[in-house]
């Protein structure tokens, strides 16, 4: 991309005395005001140039954008690797929140340009935003029978395919710290409510449950876990689709009668992964999280989990990726994108751990570590149902993680807060955003 | 260039403000929308709950006590540091926090007042306030008043700065004469320095208030707004007006709020400069 960027500035050379200033600078805006007036053309955008544009021998460097930083992006490192000796390309990773991409990505896309070559996004994301996007459909027909999770689809095209998912199936605990303590996982939720009692009582620990914050979402996962127990996984479909009012009688009798009773004994939010620390350390004994802890803790033989009593579904969330229109390099791209769902591409991501399970049928478990075979064992016969916020997203997916933070630290306001969030959803599904 | 990079698209703006998604003129509903909205002002809740009072009302907040405070401090340190030895290490101290770029601050604040890793946290503990030891930002009780302390540690330094540069241009002859007629040290602050100090106070007032009314990166980073609305300013709620529910009119809206609102501020600074020329 520099080199580039220096090669088209070298013609101008080297500015010669006081009028020579004027008149690069002049070159230098009207160049910046046709590329910005004409949008770029057709194969230019991205990297910043057209694919090919180097030396014959250099190899085609593509960019990979997620959201995945320390631990996670380590795991999938080596899976770009080889993605690099098998399609004899170079790959630079660069890490963005979905939540930056969201903002950064829609002007670029209306500028003709692509942060990156292959980027992975929220599903319903890439589905609003498909006229960006390549049509993927060839490459996921061939191989969709193999997936458990469908794509994203858009009249019959397909914009973005599934790479990985992760489970939100419950409170992590330390085992050696239950058998220390004499702990056992509940099997009823008055056995819950009885271990809750029971971890209050130990000294050194601050609050049975660490809660993670962060911009809210670890809140959301254990509300979602919440409603799917106590409200059935319909529910959550329901609540997605708009069918049910978060107001409604039996929404928020889960929040009063279930939800509040536990906030007592429930820390206010913690930055998410400090919280990992503290638990560890014992200064909290159990953790609602998704499964990627146990990529992001010192020994992941130590974890257990328990869903909630009686919880017939829970979380699945899908990592998608698509490939933007205006990649420097879109046919290599979607071979890479081919690789990354492949059966030996999904396979190589389970071996690295960190709870990555993969979404294709013929990826045999005992490719994955120990722990992440436990969780699948565990979570056999649960209906793996869609993340809530992310399905609904827009403004009402932050608004929720927001109220959710209040409602942590005041439940009292708990009507004030289903009230915010109905109107809310109304107001977005009436708007279509 | 002005006209391409900042008249075009204010035009743009305001124009936004008055229409509606399929661009018909809609005269002020989007204003209405905007200032009807408890987002905006909770006048339920003001002053007598704690927050959310809505963001029109957490600016003025803002500005009632971040002003007095970062102007008030940045006085009594530039005054104290005037001829205090190493001032210029001292200075360059409380400098920099008016260094920092304030998305990191928001960062820093929030830790600042975090239960287990914060700084304040850990002082309360230590003076016998442990019942006090909690995360600030996590409480709307708390958490504007968190992020408005914090933000005079990181503001104080530009108060002070110019504060310094301004007592060097009051002539010593005045503070000797002041002495001779039996004025006090306080009272020579009180009829020689701040008066002294005026052209410099207006400076300060105008910058410090049209950051107040522009506040956005601070609070993104410590809390993005929350919990439950208690943080949330004008320049947030633009965004996520903007960027969050995809509204471009009702962000033109708050724009245009916010641009009147700093328009004003602005006059004010150049009447009151010509009235002190």
């Amino acid at each position: 991309m520099h080199q580039r960027t220096m090669h088209r500035r070298s013609p101008l050379g080297r500015p010669r005395g006081g009028r020579a200033l004027p008149v690069v600078a002049s070159l230098l805006a009207a160049a910046l005001l046709l590329g910005a007036c004409g949008g770029g053309s057709a194969g230019t955008g991205a990297n910043g140039g057209k694919a090919g544009g180097g030396a014959a021998s250099a190899p085609v460097e593509l960019t990979v954008i997620a959201g995945w930083a320390g631990a996670e992006q380590s795991q999938f490192m080596p899976v770009l690797k080889e993605a690099e000796k098998k399609l004899g390309i170079k790959i630079t990773y660069r890490i963005y929140r979905a939540e930056d991409l969201a903002n950064v990505l829609p002007p670029q896309f209306q500028a003709q340009q692509a942060p990156g070559d292959v980027i992975f996004m929220w599903d319903w994301w890439v589905k609003q935003n498909h006229q960006y996007a390549e049509d993927l459909t060839d490459i996921w027909q061939p191989q969709a029978s193999q997936f458990t999770v469908p794509a994203a689809e858009v009249d019959g095209r397909v914009y973005a395919l599934p790479y990985d998912m992760n489970v939100k199936p419950g409170f992590w605990y330390r085992k050696s710290f239950f058998e220390k303590n004499g702990l056992q996982p509940p099997k009823t939720w008055d056995e819950f409510l009885a271990l809750l009692e029971k971890i209050s009582k130990i000294p050194g620990v601050r609050k049975p449950i660490v809660s993670g914050d962060g911009t809210g979402w670890p809140l959301t996962d254990e509300t979602e876990h919440f409603l799917i127990t106590f409200g059935g996984p319909e529910l959550q479909k329901d609540l997605i689709a708009g069918r049910v009012k978060w107001t409604a009688p039996r929404v928020r009798d889960i929040f009063q009668s279930r939800l509040i009773p536990v906030l007592q004994y429930s820390s206010a939010p913690i930055e998410w992964t400090q919280a990992i620390d503290l638990w560890w350390n014992g200064q909290y004994a159990l953790y609602f999280m998704g499964n990627w802890i146990t990529g992001m803790v010192k020994d992941p033989n130590d974890l257990g989990f328990f869903p909630l009593p009686g919880a017939k579904g829970i979380v699945g969330a899908t990592d998608y990726l698509f490939v933007p229109k205006y990649g420097a390099h879109v046919a290599e791209a979607k071979k890479l994108a081919a690789f990354l769902i492949s059966r030996e591409g999904q396979a190589l991501r389970v071996r690295q751990g960190g709870g990555k399970l993969s979404p294709r049928r013929d990826v045999p478990l005992d490719q994955a570590p120990a722990v992440d075979r436990m969780v699948a064992e565990q979570i056999k016969g649960m209906e793996i149902l869609p993340d809530l916020d992310d399905s609904i997203g827009g403004d009402w997916q932050r608004l929720f993680w927001d109220q959710l933070k209040l409602l942590w630290v005041q439940p009292s306001s708990l009507d004030r807060v289903l009230r915010t969030l109905e109107q809310a959803r109304e107001q977005q599904s009436t708007s279509g955003k | 260039m002005i006209a391409v990079g900042i008249v075009w698209p204010a035009v743009q703006t305001i124009g936004l403000a008055f229409v509606d998604a399929h661009g018909r003129f809609v005269g002020l509903q989007n204003f209405v929308s905007v200032l009807q909205n408890p987002e905006t002002v909770d006048l339920g809740r003001f002053p007598f709950h704690s927050p959310p009072w809505g963001s029109l009302l957490h600016n003025a907040v803002w500005i009632v006590l971040h002003l007095p405070l970062s102007v008030i401090l940045g006085l009594l340190l530039a005054v104290l540091l005037q001829r205090a030895h190493g001032a210029a290490f001292l200075k360059g101290v409380v400098f920099l926090g008016m260094v920092i770029p304030m998305i990191v601050g928001g960062v820093l604040v929030r830790f600042l007042f975090d239960e287990h890793a914060g700084v304040v946290n850990g002082v309360l503990r230590a003076v016998g306030l442990a019942a006090w030891a909690r995360t600030w930002t996590d409480y709307p009780q708390t958490a504007l008043f968190a992020l408005i302390l914090g933000s005079v540690w990181l503001w104080t330094g530009f108060a002070m700065l110019l504060y310094s540069a301004g007592l060097t241009a009051i002539p010593r002859d005045y503070y000797e004469a002041a002495a001779v007629d039996g004025a006090s040290p306080w009272q020579q602050f009180l009829h020689v320095t701040v008066p002294g100090l005026r052209p410099m106070t207006t400076v300060i007032v105008a910058m410090t208030v049209l950051w107040e009314l522009k506040l956005f990166d601070l609070v993104y980073t410590a809390t993005l707004g929350g919990p439950g609305g208690s943080t949330l300013v004008l320049a947030l709620q633009m965004y996520f007006y903007g960027f969050r529910a995809l509204d471009p009119n009702r962000a033109a809206a708050v724009a245009t709020l916010l641009s009147l609102l700093t328009l004003a501020v602005g006059v004010g600074f150049v009447r009151s400069s010509r009235e002190g020329a």
